[in-house]
């Protein structure tokens, strides 16, 4: 009954969008890909804008544009993308035509910043709303920590979005736990998309092409996750030239080359990055010696292969790894094992003029491995998720007003969650973990969606579609309809007004642990007992460009409502012979917010600011006496600016500044006496009132990057070689990254201790691109 | 020069773990009361009445006791009032206070607790109808391992004699001296000097019977203070209700969140008084004692 309902829904759905699709004679239709014109790389969110009707079209992720216009004897036509020379057309065509259309990058280096004649305005005229592009010459430029440039760290700047604790991994969006946002590289689900401590992200900038983070109004394409969608993808590859660039740091160094395979039809791009501090000291190092080692790697690979006109296909292979072992103060030791391998076949197939596909077959595997100590007390904890995902979507652009996307995915999952913690024994072996004696999890997961992006007229456009996920985990199923519309009204050329509603289900959790300091976090599916998780958002936003569009301004608010959210009951302790459904517990949270945003990208000093305020809650009925509670990471201000000026031709300095409230965390309120004397009780036990009921000191931190560019001769070959002297944290803040309680010896009262980790940290880096 | 380029990088890298004492702005609190008294039949009784205080605050927790209550327990044919009394706590270098009745406690009866203080009155019932089990013997163990970690133990052995649900909880008289341990620490007490000290050890876990009526119950119990070979130990079960029982698991479980930042903390929930207090109003019946010499 239920599948025939939703059924019903979305075959309705497609007629009304197929009914409102086929209103439009006498056209023809331009289709082809955008693309560079050195390096061949076809170039997502690129504009074809008809001079003779003001329509436009945009290139998908994949670079393919089409548009259907009318017939006219001479028709003119812009084509732009950020950082590249517009070029303008006029075409003598009868009838439709397939054309891929090249664009001369912009010979200034930091061309985003200066080229004002193209300035974008997507973010005041796509329907879409709470989608934030993340410039990729942007982490160019900002500071560097160990002179690693990180993705992560930029996405920490925009409104909206939190880091964890300093040295926790994760970010947190729109009151959303970090569980809750769908990362994604080239499709594939990266589950930790961080290295240790949060550091820096698993992404290699340099072999990544494009990054969306998406808060809100998600288009029926994405599901599974609550709070946001980051979309990562990575550079096809110069089909042209080699090239080959890296960096080298205190930290790591990082390699990526690129190439041709088949010149203008195919290439590859491979990046690896390594620490080398455990080769370092190795020989430094006494055997047995119980102290620090650590090392993380990450490789990427891809190829593409141009089948024919209209056939292309895609391999890609992405690895990353942490192992870590720390002996240090006696808050903070661990051994840590955790890492994400994907790899995918891509096949992008043109059907026509208007119809474009996408088809995925995509791996996926996970673990962590941790084994941390905390006082007298240890946990071990191991998660491994295997995924084999199949996915089909479809792109049909039957004229300027529609673009209809549709497709289905199907994943099957594999879990294998087990966890232990205890006192350390004195002497004899700790209990452990053995992966391949964990209990394995087995789920499916199906989708399909249909939307269309319609423009209604020159004022109004709606982006509206239908997401149904299917859920099976044993004889239990879940399905559901989940219903998402964005609607914008254009004021004037720029200034738009945006709302959106959106429903969001999602299967896999993580469940925190809220005392532990280390990420002592297990994934879980939904089943019988565990039910999926399932948000429903509006928002409502004020986009406004100025001095042609050289400043972007926004003003989101928005309203969540969670259910189902986890949590482990109270005083849960996690034994081998645990049944982890049966120590968790449910419950409801909200978060209301609003975002400003501003951004100047023109001129010698670029750069954004952003702030948010914020309040999230949650509600358990079996936590904190069944009363409201705020969520974790419930912070009330967050405040982040960013800068980057030009000093010379050569110089660039940037800084970045952030701060935010302190997290939630639970502490007794109180304390009383107990009689019985010579108990191991100490004589005390607590009266907590209300969870989550401590806050962690304000979180504050300046970044300073100095960058000297040239373009040098090395070995005879022309090359750009780049200095980057940075610090982190310049004034040395001591920010918390946890808090633990512990008792005076001498006068037996409680005493809060605060655990930080980076302070000041000076880096120097050298990077170079042939 | 390796070294020290070395020592740099292990710095920036690792950055160890600064560490510092902050205060934390706690919300207000609101004081509220401890009422704990386990009725012993042929004991008189003892209340202890206490105000809870704010964690950080730095009043000595013995300091909180609630002066000028009007304390009464009393069955269906007389009523004993209740008056402050202390005893000196060698160990802790600290009188301790409650409130001590005259009238000891009759077997198979009814108890009501009555206490006025401030304005406000607290009640309880409870009935001292408990059976003592008895000691089969008792044994001990070097090494083993349970929820709280790997430890040595001392090992009752007992029979649950009757078809009831019971709750009991293990208790160890011993005399101990500066020298010893208590948990991994040292026991700081400048009131004992070079002497000897007696201790009542009180088992953290309580336990039940379920599923083990009327056979032997084993349970194995981790000493709070460190011992000599030789050392002579007086050990009891305490027979107690479930009131008493449910009070004593949930302190066990919230001071296992307490030391373990591994488990989640436990919030205690509302007893016999309400949300107007914390604690029991329970009885407890104590097995025939058993000596125990510690064999290493």
């Amino acid at each position: 009954m239920e599948y025939k309902s939703i059924s019903r829904k979305l075959v309705a759905l497609g007629l009304v969008i197929f009914a409102t699709s086929y209103v439009v004679a006498q056209n023809i239709t331009l289709s082809g890909y955008i693309k560079d014109e050195h390096s061949k790389e076809s170039l997502a969110g690129a504009s074809v804008f008809s001079t003779n009707y003001k329509i436009g079209a945009s290139t998908n992720e994949y670079g393919f544009f089409s548009i259907t216009i009318p017939k006219a004897d001479t028709l003119g036509l812009v084509v732009s993308y950020i950082g590249y020379k517009p070029q303008a057309k006029k075409l003598f065509i009868k009838n439709s035509l397939r054309l891929d259309i090249l664009l001369e990058p912009n010979a200034a280096e930091l061309s985003e910043v200066v080229v004002s004649a193209n300035r974008n305005d997507n973010n005041v005229n796509r329907a879409q709303m709470g989608v934030l592009d993340v410039p990729i010459k942007s982490i160019n430029t900002l500071p560097v920590l160990a002179g690693e440039r990180d993705l992560m760290k930029i996405l920490q700047f925009l409104p909206g979005v939190q880091q964890g604790q300093e040295g926790t991994t994760g970010f947190f969006v729109r009151g959303g736990n970090s569980d809750q946002n769908l990362v994604q590289l080239d499709e594939a689900t990266i589950y930790n998309p961080n290295h240790i401590f949060g550091l820096f992200s698993t992404f290699n900038v340099n072999a990544l092409k494009g990054v969306s983070l998406i808060k809100g109004g998600f288009p029926a394409k994405y599901g599974g996750r609550l709070s946001s969608i980051l979309d990562i993808s990575m550079k096809d590859g110069d089909k042209e030239n080699f090239h080959v660039e890296g960096g080298i740091g205190l930290l790591s160094s990082n390699l990526t080359i690129q190439g041709p395979l088949e010149k203008g039809k195919s290439s590859f791009i491979v990046s690896g990055r390594r620490s080398y501090i455990d080769l370092l000291t190795k020989p430094f190092m006494p055997g047995g010696i119980n102290g620090v080692n650590y090392y993380l790697y990450d490789f990427n690979a891809k190829l593409n292969y141009e089948l024919g006109k209209n056939d292309h296909l895609f391999l890609g292979y992405f690895t990353g790894k942490d192992n870590a072992v720390y002996t240090g103060t006696n808050s903070l030791n661990f051994n840590i094992d955790f890492g994400n391998t994907t790899s995918n076949v891509r096949w992008n197939h043109i059907f026509g003029d208007k119809l474009f596909s996408n088809t995925s077959l995509i791996f996926n595997d996970y673990h962590l491995g941790l084994a941390t100590d905390q006082g007298n007390y240890y946990s071990m904890l191991y998660t491994g998720i295997k995924d084999i995902t199949l996915k089909s979507d479809f792109t049909f652009m039957p004229g300027p007003n529609h673009e209809v996307k549709a497709g289905f995915s199907y994943t099957n999952h594999t879990l294998f969650p087990g966890a232990v913690s205890g006192k350390i024994p004195k002497k004899g072996n700790r209990l452990v973990v053995n992966p391949d004696s964990i209990a394995q999890q087995y789920s499916n997961e199906a989708a399909f969606y249909i939307s269309d992006e319609l423009k209604i007229n020159d004022m109004l456009s709606v982006s509206y579609g239908i997401r149904a996920p299917f859920f099976v985990s044993g004889s239990k199923t879940y399905t559901f309809v989940e219903p998402r519309i964005t609607a914008k009204l254009s004021l004037n050329e720029t200034t738009s007004l945006k709302a959106s509603y959106t429903e969001m289900n999602q299967f896999m959790h993580l469940v925190p642990n809220s005392t532990a300091s280390m990420p002592t976090d297990i994934w879980l599916t939904s089943s019988a007992k565990v039910k999926p998780e399932n948000s429903k958002q509006i928002a409502l936003g004020l986009f406004k460009n100025f001095d042609n569009n050289g400043i972007e301004t926004s003003v989101e608010v928005y309203y969540k409502t969670m259910t189902n959210q986890v949590l482990f009951k109270e005083g849960t302790q996690i034994t081998l012979k645990s049944n982890i459904e049966d120590m968790l517990t449910f419950g409801d949270g909200n978060s209301y917010g609003i975002e400003f945003f501003a951004k100047k990208n023109f001129g010698k000093l670029t750069g954004w600011v952003s702030y948010t305020l914020s309040k999230t809650t949650e509600l358990f009925p079996d936590l904190n006496y069944g009363k409201e509670f705020p969520f974790t990471y419930d912070r009330r201000h967050n405040l982040s600016a960013t800068a980057i000026y030009e000093l010379s031709k050569r110089w660039t300095v940037s800084a970045d500044f952030t701060l935010y409230s302190g997290s939630a965390f639970t502490l007794p309120s109180g304390k009383v006496f107990v009689s019985d004397e010579g108990s191991l009780y100490d004589n005390i036990y607590y009266d907590y009132t209300t969870r989550n009921n401590a806050r962690l000191p304000i979180y504050h931190r300046l970044d300073v990057s100095f960058s000297n560019k040239k373009h040098v001769k090395i070995f005879g070959l022309p090359c750009e070689r780049e200095w980057v002297f940075g610090v982190y944290n310049l004034y040395s803040r001591q920010n918390p990254y946890f808090v633990y309680l512990t008792t005076d010896y001498i006068t037996k009262q409680p005493v809060a201790k605060q655990v930080s980790l980076l302070p000041i940290i000076p880096s120097v880096s050298f990077n170079f691109k042939f | 020069m390796k070294q020290i380029t070395i020592i740099m990088l292990l710095s920036i890298l690792f950055l160890t773990a600064c560490e510092k004492d902050i205060s934390i702005q706690m919300p207000q609190y609101t004081n509220r009361v401890s009422i704990q008294c386990g009725l012993e039949v042929g004991v008189s009784p003892k209340v202890f009445f206490y105000s809870t205080v704010p964690y950080f605050d730095i009043t000595s927790l013995r300091q909180a006791f609630v002066n000028g209550a009007n304390v009464k327990i009393s069955n269906a044919t007389e009523t004993d009032s209740l008056i402050k009394d202390s005893t000196y706590n060698y160990l802790k270098c600290e009188f301790e206070y409650y409130y001590q009745g005259k009238t000891p406690i009759k077997a198979n009866q009814s108890y009501q607790l009555t206490i006025v203080s401030k304005g406000e009155t607290y009640k309880a019932t409870t009935k001292t109808n408990l059976v003592p089990v008895s000691i089969d013997s008792v044994g001990y163990t070097q090494q083993f391992s349970d929820i709280y970690g790997e430890h040595e133990g001392v090992i009752p052995y007992f029979h649950d004699n009757t078809n009831l649900t019971n709750y009991y909880r293990y208790e160890m008289k011993r005399d101990i001296d500066t020298t010893m341990k208590y948990r991994e620490g040292k026991i700081y007490s400048p009131c004992i000097g070079g002497g000897k000290v007696t201790v009542l050890e009180l088992g953290r876990s309580v336990y039940n019977n379920a599923n083990l009526s009327n056979s032997q119950i084993k349970i194995v119990i981790e000493p709070a203070y460190s011992h000599k070979a030789g050392m002579v130990g007086i050990v009891r079960i305490r027979t107690i209700d479930k009131v008493t029982f449910d009070f004593f698991d949930q302190l066990d479980k919230q001071k296992l969140g307490q030391t373990n930042p591994f488990v989640e903390p436990l919030f205690l929930i509302d007893g016999q008084f309400g949300k107007k207090a914390v604690g029991y109003f329970g009885s407890i019946v104590r097995s025939a004692p058993v000596q125990f010499i510690f064999p290493e």
